[in-house]
């Protein structure tokens, strides 16, 4: 048996640093292959830009806004959701696929401590590369309109992200959980997600729709979150701002269970 | 003290129990070999003990804390060797302990880490990823994390598994040295020699049940047999109930450990004037290991 002083000392110990550790492992992991996590992200999100932002854009005019104001919220957004999702979901994966998720497993770390760190790592690496896609708006925005982006509501900029940023990673991490190959994560990546984002109202506004698509669009998530931003970032939204902050909170709530879900299962959090 | 204590432990797979019933202590500054055939349950009783599996019934106490209802408390207590080899993906040498250290909550330990590092001759390639390491280097790194946050009780799972004979004296050597000072091991092995010179008890476990549980040399002696070669100098007629060889001037007893020599020689009727040479072979882990399986 452990004496008072030694119990408290490893129940002091064990409380927060865990968590503290495995959290700044995801920063220091995808810091250490940045041209794959940020600088690749980054020139996509600028190809977007100059393409549809600058080249087509021109010709369109939403509401008011020109076409490159109105993607500029949307391609933050897509990179900021993407990123997060890619994050945790590659993180579980290379602990899958590596073995060290044993470590993981047999170390101190609870579940909601395990699920968080990876969801924290993901919003850092979502709200890192959505940051620097927006300062790259920022410049296009100057350069080809004469004047900054003003943001409408900085605040809202920021909930919104990291409500987008931990409900992609906490389904990163759901999803990666699940997958039994690599053919999986991209079949999900590339059938469910990507779809989904572009469907989301990135590149246009609902109205744009037939009465159909704009009703079915709405049962669609991303839609809030985009909309969440663009509303943060130029003052319009195609869904009222408080109903796009309900459902992110759903979101939320709905990935964050199925994660503590999926780690409790030893069927899926288990090494290849 | 009772550093690791297992009580009438269950592991069910859906029908199939892997481990039915079973219960062994580990004590402070001792190493408890578990041996057992392939599939006889010895990893499913590790992976219960470090959680990587539930199990279904019985306790388990890691230095007299209740690893369900202490279960984080449990998990800092104990260092775990897998026995299967770890890539990490990402990280180099130095950073995967540095992290693995963290997971247990600690930090300001680097001098601890680089003692390590230098105690199993990784310090040297503190710099490469584990992609770079040989098997040896990277069994050597699986020790090391193991050991990063100072445990109470190490679970090695095969840790000589595949090793070259120089890496194998290393890591017996380590782990001598760790149970002098004080640590509770309990060690795998299908090494029965090497069980036989490190451990100093053994468990047997045989289909998920613990057949054989004792100190070392106490199971040798109470489950095997002593060979007595007696080389004589002309040919005699012996007739004994543990003579198992009669060749021309060439008998062989195989005798419990319990029987005086002196007096087996004077029931079967020889005297020494008669022996050119005796060789007596003293039972082995092995032997204890074949009359489990032989049982069956």
């Amino acid at each position: 048996m452990l004496n008072s002083t030694q119990l408290k000392s490893i129940q002091t110990r064990i409380k927060w640093l865990p968590f503290i550790a495995f959290f700044r492992r995801e920063i220091h992991r995808f810091s250490k292959v940045f041209i794959q996590t940020i600088f690749i992200p980054v020139i996509n999100s600028s190809m977007y830009l100059i393409i549809f932002g600058v080249s087509l854009g021109s010709r369109l005019d939403l509401e008011g806004f020109s076409y490159l104001e109105f993607i500029i919220p949307g391609l933050v957004m897509m990179s900021c959701l993407s990123n997060a999702f890619q994050n945790s979901a590659s993180s579980i994966l290379s602990l899958k696929f590596a073995g060290d998720i044993v470590d993981v497993r047999v170390s101190p770390l609870t579940i909601q401590q395990t699920l968080w760190a990876l969801a924290f790592g993901g919003v850092c690496r979502g709200i890192l590369v959505g940051g620097v896609v927006l300062v790259v708006g920022e410049l296009f925005h100057f350069y080809y309109l004469d004047r900054w982006l003003i943001p409408h509501s900085i605040g809202g900029l920021f909930a919104f992200s990291v409500l987008a940023g931990l409900v992609f990673s906490k389904m990163g991490v759901v999803i990666a959980l699940w997958a039994k190959t690599f053919d999986h994560i991209g079949a999900v990546g590339g059938l469910v997600i990507t779809p989904l984002t572009y469907l989301g109202g990135v590149f246009f506004s609902l109205e744009m729709l037939s009465p159909f698509w704009q009703k079915a669009s709405l049962f669609n998530p991303i839609l809030y979150f985009i909309n969440g931003v663009r509303w943060s970032l130029i003052g319009m939204s195609d869904v009222t701002v408080v109903v796009s902050l309900i459902v992110s909170g759903l979101a939320l709530v709905v990935c964050h269970v199925g994660g503590v879900l999926m780690i409790k299962n030893s069927q899926y959090y288990r090494r290849w | 003290m009772d550093v690791l204590k297992v009580s009438n432990l269950v592991k069910n797979y859906g029908s199939f129990c892997a481990v039915n019933g079973v219960s062994l202590k580990v004590q402070k500054g001792e190493i408890l070999g578990l041996l057992g055939p392939n599939g006889a349950g010895k990893t499913s009783l590790i992976h219960s003990i470090v959680t990587v599996e539930d199990f279904q019934k019985g306790s388990i106490e890691v230095c007299g804390y209740n690893l369900k209802k202490e279960i984080r408390l449990c998990k800092s207590m104990i260092g775990y060797m897998p026995q299967e080899i770890i890539n990490h993906s990402y990280f180099n040498v130095e950073e995967v302990l540095y992290y693995h250290s963290g997971y247990y909550g600690c930090f300001n330990n680097k001098d601890y880490i680089e003692h390590l590092m230098k105690k199993f001759a990784l310090w040297e390639h503190r710099k490469k990823r584990i992609i770079q390491l040989s098997g040896g280097m990277r069994r050597r790194l699986l020790l090391a994390k193991s050991l990063v946050h100072n445990p109470e009780l190490l679970l090695l799972d095969e840790p000589t598994s595949g090793v070259d004979v120089s890496l194998r004296d290393d890591i017996w050597e380590f782990v001598r040295r760790l149970r002098d000072e004080g640590k509770a091991i309990l060690f795998t092995t299908h090494y029965l020699e090497e069980a036989e010179k490190l451990c100093d008890r053994v468990a047997i476990i045989h289909k998920g049940e613990l057949v054989r549980h004792n100190k070392t040399i106490s199971l040798i002696q109470e489950f095997t047999l002593r060979k007595l070669g007696v080389q004589l100098k002309t040919k005699v007629n012996v007739v004994h109930k543990y003579l198992k060889l009669n060749t021309e001037n060439y008998l062989e007893f195989h005798i419990p450990f319990s029987l005086d020599i002196g007096r087996l020689l004077e029931e079967a009727g020889l005297s020494l004037s008669q022996i050119q040479d005796i060789q007596i072979q003293e039972g082995s882990l092995e032997d204890v290991f074949k009359d489990v399986l032989d049982g069956e």
